[in-house]
């Protein structure tokens, strides 16, 4: 009875999960991920700056800033981040810039 | 091996068979992810802390050892596989002397499969932290929390969860972010692995990057029994003029009430000896704990005080590099069972390993 439940709802999970990878490969999600593209400037100066701001905002609230790591591993991180933490898209794009310059 | 597989109990030899697998597939993953040679794709990356205090509490003295790897694997632009264990040994003397000896405890803290489904969305299945607060989730680590006894309503509603979360966060104006977690579990283990619960929950907070102020507050809902509700309130404010950081959280619960403020001063104000101060940490904790209506034991065995108690700490961190430093701290608790002071020291380092070609490396900093 027990295990049946749980698959249940593990099956009931799993739909969830499937119908949200629908949602977002939908044209409309992808539109919007690309609308929240933080790149409207091409000024990579002021993206390192509002990288650092957004850095030392963000990552502040709980640690002590880390050092710099090679970009791929900073790719790993943020998205870490990104879920951890919930810190927007637009920080973690700002950031990954400001952290692999 | 096989010896020690039959000497356990079955609960417990499935929970190794399950985790032994959980690994092997793991780290297969990682390896399989890491070979896929894309110039500027993220890698695996193992992480963690690596932590040793003395705990002298009340003139009894607790070596805590512990090492908390944590395996990140991503997948794609979207997946985000990634798993924390505990393996942590606490080591005492026993009554009339002895050679320290005690328990080495281990477990799964999370393994979850996150896919972000758009900038508002993250979808996590599997077993999770309980977003329940802050600390749980986000100040745990030896290396980042203030001072290394745990706060006294940790325990309230923190027990990892099995099940399905949705996440996210994302501006709300100019001046403002909110996040937010909604989530079910079907089976919540809780401590020493006996409880099985289903329940519901959810987070929700506001960050302001201006004054970099963080609110939020926290809810859940067990689904059965007496299906009780919890809920708590969290703040963080990290002033920009000023090299200081304050946190509180407080939650009620059926089981127990209770809150704590902390604050953390870094010296890199200060005008002599820069070279030290600046690597230089105070921090502080006030805490209050009121007892529910569970009984004393079994608040004892959610790891909760058996009456209401007061605590007051004041530590020092020292950073001696990047993702290390040396911790020093002394608290008093004040209750009806008895008052007794607690001092505590040693060392947390944080390591980060990839799994991957790197790729070119930034400055250093």
């Amino acid at each position: 009875m027990k295990t049946s439940i749980r698959w249940r709802v593990l099956g009931a999970f799993g739909t969830l999960v499937l119908t949200s990878s629908l949602f977002a490969g939908s044209p409309s999600a992808k539109k919007e991920t690309d609308a929240s593209a933080v790149v409207q400037t091409s000024d990579a100066g002021s993206m390192r700056i509002e990288g650092e701001k957004r850095f030392h905002a963000n990552c502040g609230r709980c640690h002590a800033a880390p050092q710099k790591f090679p970009p791929r591993m900073m790719g790993t991180v943020l998205r870490h981040m990104r879920v951890r933490a919930m810190i927007t898209e637009e920080d973690r794009r700002l950031i990954l810039f400001y952290m692999t310059q | 091996m096989l010896y020690l597989l039959r000497e356990t109990a079955p609960a417990r030899r499935r929970r190794t068979v399950l985790s032994v697998i959980v690994l092997f597939f793991l780290l297969s993953l990682a390896s399989w992810v890491s070979a896929q040679d894309e110039h500027d794709k993220p890698i695996p990356i193992l992480t963690g802390n690596i932590g040793t205090f003395s705990f002298v509490t009340g003139g009894q003295n607790l070596i805590d050892t512990q090492i908390n790897p944590v395996l990140l694997v991503p997948l794609g632009d979207r997946w985000l596989i990634e798993s924390r264990a505990e393996f942590e040994g606490q080591f005492q003397r026993p009554p009339g002397g002895g050679p320290y000896a005690g328990p080495v405890n281990k477990h799964v803290d999370y393994a979850q499969v996150d896919y972000i489904a758009n900038p508002y969305l993250t979808v996590t299945a599997g077993r999770f932290l309980t977003p329940f607060g802050i600390f749980n989730e986000r100040l745990y680590p030896v290396w980042i929390r203030f001072l290394q006894p745990d706060p006294l309503i940790l325990p309230i509603r923190t027990a990892p969860s099995d099940g399905a979360m949705f996440r996210g966060g994302f501006p709300v104006s100019a001046h403002a972010n909110m996040n937010y977690a909604l989530y079910i579990s079907a089976t919540s283990i809780g401590i020493g692995s006996v409880n099985a619960e289903r329940h519901v929950g959810g987070r929700m907070g506001f960050f302001f990057p201006g004054p970099r102020l963080e609110v939020g507050s926290s809810w859940q809902k067990t689904l059965q029994d007496d299906r009780r509700s919890a809920f708590g309130f969290h703040m963080s404010w990290q002033p920009s003029k000023l090299p200081m950081s304050l946190r509180s959280e407080y939650a009620h619960s059926f089981e127990g009430s209770g809150y704590w403020v902390e604050g953390a001063y870094r010296l890199s104000q200060v005008h002599f000896w820069q070279r030290a101060m600046r690597r230089t940490e105070f921090v502080a904790r006030g805490q209050q704990f009121f007892v529910g209506a569970i009984g004393a034991d079994a608040e004892s065995a959610l790891g909760l005080p058996g009456a209401n108690t007061r605590e007051g700490d004041f530590g020092v961190n020292y950073f001696l590099r990047d993702g290390m430093k040396g911790i020093f701290s002394y608290g008093r608790q004040f209750s009806s069972v008895g008052n007794f002071n607690q001092w505590s020291f040693g060392l947390a380092y944080r390591f980060l390993i990839p799994l991957g070609r790197t790729g070119a490396s930034p400055e250093a900093q």
